[in-house]
């Protein structure tokens, strides 16, 4: 029996993937190389040469010509500035000294989702900000046997003191574009270690609670009211870039191109918008909850100055009740050593709720046994907390935490009680001492 | 009292034992040894004295030889001869040579990865050199995989990682595979069947990379006593090997004993349970504290044993001094048991097969066996367990009732002289191929005119383009698909597919308590099926064919449930065929088509049907290799076709046993199907086939053995007391003829070996 038939008969039991059976096979047309290359010319595309391969490259210029625009480069101008003078240079959004035409806003789109050897990048695109405009520069793999032209055009672009700003670049594009270098590794010069700034992990600390997702198009729509029309999403690249394979025909790729060039330049912006809450937010409304995660993240990278700063303006800002922020900003002046600050702050994320978190009953129970030493009245927090709680257990079942907050009272009400019995006892005997 | 008994008074008692129906002594064997090579650097002398060797034994000291002359080499050692030895000295010394030389063990489980970890480290600590050995699976926390991949000299793993998360990512493992020189396969004779078809090829691609980033490593094979060690290393490998069985580790003489239950039924050959009778034996040895080992076939069946034990020598010892070991213990507790058996704190031990691997627990005295392990090596590697190197030891094999341990009882020379048994694997099956070749394309592209490690693949390059899986560019082929192929590719199942068993009787914790493979989840998790899980029975309440999932409730009924499968066989190419007297001896291409049609409930002690229900699942086919065993009309003259039938289930009953002893395979990798009129030859036939899609090479072998198989099963069924036919035989036949079965399968049997050209059945 032929292979050929074998196969056919042992269809079912490959594991083909459906998807990948269109029903476009048939109409494949042929286009000879001329023709393909007038075809990427009318996508704006021009082809350069490397050892013989060919790859084609795309450069174009968008001038700075909206008042938007404008803004953006006196924002980081002195976003750069600031990086220096504020000592914030490990800030995870510093660009160290930087110049601005040295940052590069990239993005990469590949075959597949995963992150092995089979997975091929097709697409890089990266903006850059030149005197005269946002420079966007892509490059596009011709077919999977040109990897070192595409890629060496890519290298031979930038130079060791770059700085990649990228969305989920850190554990994706950029491990991805690694693992594509190492197979043409002998072909091409080394490849350099940037400095490399992920605005996935920025944007996920301000808004993972407020948005459904943290995906840049969501990002876009609702904090950087841009609404994409006919958008390609990304997911979509890998079976357009094998139409293209199959069909010859560069326009399969018309709009994961557009896609990847609004991603490059969506970078830019978002990264002033990200950049304006944390340092210029009365040019930015900033809203009291981005804030509180603004005071959160600074808080977390020991930045308490700057986080104290964004603690109160949440709860100036915010108009309604907020425990919460009173609560954190009563622990950050805790930790800054102002213990009478930190209790009124506690006292107030009392009075803000009615069923204030259980941390509050124990942070006052601690200040009172340890600051103002005063046992009775840190068992009466302590007692008050945890009759809370006897009251909430119905309404809710205990998490994780809320069994920790338990444990812990539970433990410090019974060294209390065995103070306070001492305490007790000891006047008790006193007493009786005297009356013997 | 008469006070304590020794081994060698029990050994003796027990030569008396009328229900011991085979003895088999081997003797004592002094050890053999060679002088430590020369060039071996003196930070490794050192090391090992630090562990009292002075000298090397003979089949350490010839696997490093060739090994360091470049050779490929499997060393076959029985347990406790200082197998690692025979890797870890050449690995040790080849880094010794070049410090930037590195080193990839592959062992069948994660347990036995730890363990040499451990034993190597301790070497290299000694040596005080910066010499880095890890494991790499899935339990290496993500913060010290880069560490493992820059740095590790020696990197150990399973065959599933190596699948699934190093090949497809070579290119974060480029120090690795630049300078790889050594790799280790451990407990090669695991890797046999489906498995070791799937890691054949992964061998293959590990190749291809090795030789993309300029490496040709050396691959050092340790394997169990098999009868094609080397035939199956080279295959596993694609590499000619070098065999290494000259073992040089002494041996204590070893008492082997086969112990056939006494027959308590007559009629149907009913034998006491095997498992009292391994508690009475064991707890003898237990009550002189006599360490004992005793090997069960199931994890519920260890703590049944265990806990009779326990219960039986309560009097003579402390009942923690005997323990359970089996999967699903933690490792932590693991390695508890093993330290107290080393030391002898434990005196007895009940453990699955997980024990059988190389899991060091030092040597004991007496091993018992519940029931032939299923294959012969199995049962070498467990009676490895008993045995110091000076002293005397036993093992005893305790019959169960199934076929299988009643036809290696009655041929013991089967079990102890030159076996015919072979571990096979087909590397070229082409679903499992295709599998690989995906996976192998996904990590680099194919070039036009590069073989799969010797293998002819462009017509199935070129099938996978079509099939838009590759795409073809420049004389490459390279992946051109959004999958990661490695994931929907498992090592380890035998169908592709599962259907996964979901306990729900507890409202909100489902529990995912089994899988099956599809064929036998269309007659065992069907709608309303009774499902025994351990022991315990359930009720599928939904099987989800889509998604392959059953959900099944736990229920205490009174009736089991039997489902009609409707088996259709179709052969669809004869190639090869002989004569076999009257009969004919076919091999080829069949299609397998199964519909499971209805289910009968029928009662526990009765028999009675009480009840039915129909079944809907769509029909399964499968495409495999096959044998057809055609008879000629003639000898059936006389019978009605229900007569033939009755004939041909009993001959395919005890055929599907016999084989599975003869292919070394286990017994659902190879199905047996009677036929009493076939579609392609319109004669009575049985079919034996694959069970797995494509094949895996058992039906081949089949195919040149079948003559040996018939004699082997004629004399099989003619020595089984039974008197009309048991399940241990021909089955039971059940209906109206069901007295003759027996007799007619014998004298069929009989003609087609030539024995009586009698013609007829009667």
């Amino acid at each position: 029996m032929s292979m050929k038939s074998k196969l056919l008969r042992m269809k079912n039991h490959l594991q083909l993937d459906d998807a990948t059976e269109t029903s476009l096979v048939s109409k494949v047309v042929k286009i000879d190389k001329s023709t393909l290359e007038e075809s990427f010319e009318e996508l704006g595309f021009e082809p350069f040469y490397f050892d013989g391969e060919r790859s084609y490259r795309k450069r174009l210029i968008y001038p700075y010509e909206s008042a938007k625009d404008k803004e953006t480069l006196r924002v980081m101008g002195e976003m750069r500035s600031l990086w220096e003078q504020e000592g914030l240079s490990d800030h995870p959004l510093s660009f160290k000294n930087r110049k601005l035409d040295q940052l590069l806003f990239f993005d990469t789109e590949t075959t597949g989702l995963s992150t092995g050897a089979g997975n091929v990048i097709f697409l890089i695109g990266y903006a850059r900000l030149r005197e005269e405009g946002i420079e966007v520069t892509q490059h596009l793999l011709e077919n999977p046997s040109n990897e070192a032209a595409f890629l060496s055009g890519f290298l031979e672009d930038f130079s060791e003191d770059d700085y990649l700003i990228s969305y989920n670049g850190k554990s994706f594009d950029w491990p991805q574009v690694k693992s594509r270098h190492a197979f043409i590794r002998k072909e091409l010069p080394k490849l350099p270690s940037f400095g490399h700034i992920d605005l996935l992990h920025c944007a996920r600390r301000l808004w993972k609670h407020e948005l459904p997702s943290c995906r840049l198009a969501i990002v876009e729509e609702y904090k950087l009211n841009m609404k994409r029309i006919d958008d390609i999403p990304g997911s979509m690249a890998p079976i357009l870039y094998f139409e293209y394979l199959h069909e010859k025909d560069p326009h399969h790729l018309a709009g994961i191109i557009k896609h990847n060039d609004q991603d490059v330049r969506s970078l830019v912006y978002l990264y002033q918008e990200i950049c304006m809450r944390l340092f210029q937010w009365k040019d930015k409304p900033t809203s009291p909850m981005e804030h509180y995660y603004i005071a959160d993240w600074f808080e977390k990278l020991s930045e308490y100055k700057w986080a104290e700063i964004h603690y109160k303006l949440a709860i100036e800002t915010m108009n309604k009740p907020f425990s919460q922020g009173y609560f954190r900003l009563g622990k950050l002046t805790k930790k800054l050593g102002d213990k009478e600050g930190a209790r009124s702050y506690f006292i107030e994320a009392l009075n803000q709720h009615s069923l204030p978190s259980l941390e509050v009953w124990i942070e006052l129970a601690k200040l009172a046994e340890h600051e103002e030493k005063n046992v009775y009245k840190a068992y009466n927090y302590a007692k008050s907390g945890y009759s809370q709680w006897k009251k909430q257990t119905n309404m809710h079942s205990v998490s994780l935490k809320t069994a920790k907050h338990i444990t812990d009272l539970n433990k410090r009400l019974n060294r209390l009680e065995k103070k306070l019995e001492i305490k007790e006892g000891g006047y008790e005997s006193g007493e009786n001492g005297g009356l013997l | 009292m008469f006070g304590k008994k020794t081994l060698e008074q029990l050994v003796a008692e027990l030569r008396n034992d009328k229900q011991v129906t085979y003895w088999h002594e081997i003797p004592e064997e002094e050890a053999k040894t060679a002088s430590m090579p020369t060039e071996i650097d003196s930070k490794i002398i050192h090391a090992l004295k630090q562990r009292k060797i002075d000298n090397l034994y003979t089949h350490q000291k010839s696997a490093y030889t060739s090994v360091m002359r470049g050779e490929n080499v499997v060393a076959v050692t029985p347990t406790a001869s200082g197998k690692t030895l025979c890797y870890n000295l050449p690995v040790l010394q080849k880094h010794m040579n070049n410090p930037s030389s590195r080193a990839l063990y592959i062992f069948p489980t994660k347990a036995l990865a730890q363990d040499q970890k451990a034993e190597l480290n301790e070497i290299i600590d000694e040596m005080e050199v910066e010499m880095n050995s890890y494991t790499y699976d899935g339990d290496t926390p993500a913060s010290i995989r880069q560490v493992v991949r820059k740095a590790g000299h020696v990197v150990i793993t399973n065959p599933d990682m190596l699948h699934a998360a190093i090949l497809p990512h070579h290119t974060k493992w480029i120090s690795l595979f630049e300078n790889l020189e050594t790799v280790v396969v451990d407990e090669l004779h695991t890797y046999r069947g489906v498995f070791g078809s799937h890691v054949a090829n992964v061998i293959r691609r590990l190749k291809r990379i090795c030789a993309y980033y300029g490496s040709k490593p050396t691959f050092i094979c340790t394997s169990a006593t098999i009868a094609n060690p080397k035939e199956l290393s080279s295959e596993l490998i694609g590499e000619h090997v070098q065999l290494i069985d000259n073992n040089g580790a002494p041996k204590g003489k070893k008492n082997f004993v086969f112990y056939n239950p006494p027959i308590v039924h007559k009629q149907l050959n009913i034998r006491k349970n095997s498992t009292k009778v391994v508690n009475e034996i064991a707890s003898k040895f237990l009550k002189e504290k006599i360490q004992t080992i005793v090997f069960a076939r199931s994890r519920v069946r260890v703590e049944i044993i265990l806990s009779h034990l326990q219960e039986l020598v309560k009097h003579e010892i402390n009942k923690q001094s005997i323990r359970g070991y089996r999967g699903g213990y933690l490792p932590k507790q693991r390695r508890e048991i093993e330290r107290s058996l080393r030391s002898g704190d434990t005196i007895g031990v009940v453990s699955t097969n997980a024990l059988e691997l190389g899991v060091d627990i030092g040597q004991l005295q007496v091993c018992v066996m519940n029931g032939y392990p299923g294959s012969i090596a199995s049962s070498w590697q467990q009676a490895g367990r008993a045995g110091r190197r000076q002293d005397e030891s036993l093992v005893i094999m305790v019959a169960t009732s199934s076929p299988l341990d009643q036809y290696l009882f009655q041929h013991p020379e089967f079990f102890f002289g030159g076996s015919p048994e072979t571990a096979r694997i087909n590397k070229n099956n082409l679903i499992i191929l295709v599998d690989h070749l995906k996976c192998a394309a996904y990590e680099l592209p194919f070039k036009r005119g590069e073989t799969f490690d010797g293998h002819e693949v462009e017509e199935i390059l070129e099938y996978l383009t079509e099939e838009r899986v590759l795409y073809e560019n420049n004389q490459r082929w390279y992946w051109m698909n959004a999958a990661f192929p490695a994931h929907n590719i498992s090592l380890r199942s035998a169908a592709q597919e599962n259907v996964v068993i979901i306990d729900q009787s507890v409202r909100e914790k489902h529990v995912v308590i089994g899988e099956m493979d599809t064929f036998s989840a269309m007659t065992l998790l069907h709608d309303e099926a009774i499902y025994l899980h351990e022991g315990t029975q359930y009720q599928v309440e939904y099987l989800d064919w889509d998604e392959k999932k059953a959900f099944v409730r736990e229920v205490d009924v009174e009736y089991f449930t039997d489902a009609n499968l409707a088996v259709n066989l179709k052969v669809l190419e004869i190639d090869k065929k002989r004569p076999m007297g009257n009969h004919e001896i076919q091999y080829g291409d069949v299609m397998v088509t199964a519909m499971a049609t209805i289910f009968k409930k029928i009662k526990l002690e009765t028999f009675d049907n009480i009840g039915s229900g129909p079944i809907h699942l769509p029909e399964q086919e499968l495409h495999s290799n096959g044998i057809a065993v055609t008879f000629a009309e003639e000898v059936f003259e006389g019978k009605n076709d229900d007569h033939v039938e009755q004939v041909l289930m009993g001959l395919a009953h005890v055929l599907q046993h016999v084989s599975c002893v003869h292919v070394m395979c286990d017994q659902k990798d190879l199905h047996a199907v009677p036929e009493v009129k076939a579609i392609h030859s319109q004669r009575p036939t049985v079919f034996l086939y694959d069970r797995y899609p494509g094949g895996i090479g058992l039906s081949e072998c089949l195919f040149d053995q079948i003559e040996e198989i018939l004699q082997d099963a004629l004399a099989y069924v003619s020595k089984c007391p039974c008197s009309d036919g048991c399940p241990s035989c021909v089955g039971i036949g059940g209906s109206d003829a069901g007295q003759q079965v027996k007799k007619w399968v014998v004298n069929l049997l009989n003609e087609s070996v030539g024995g009586k050209n009698s013609g007829m059945l009667n």
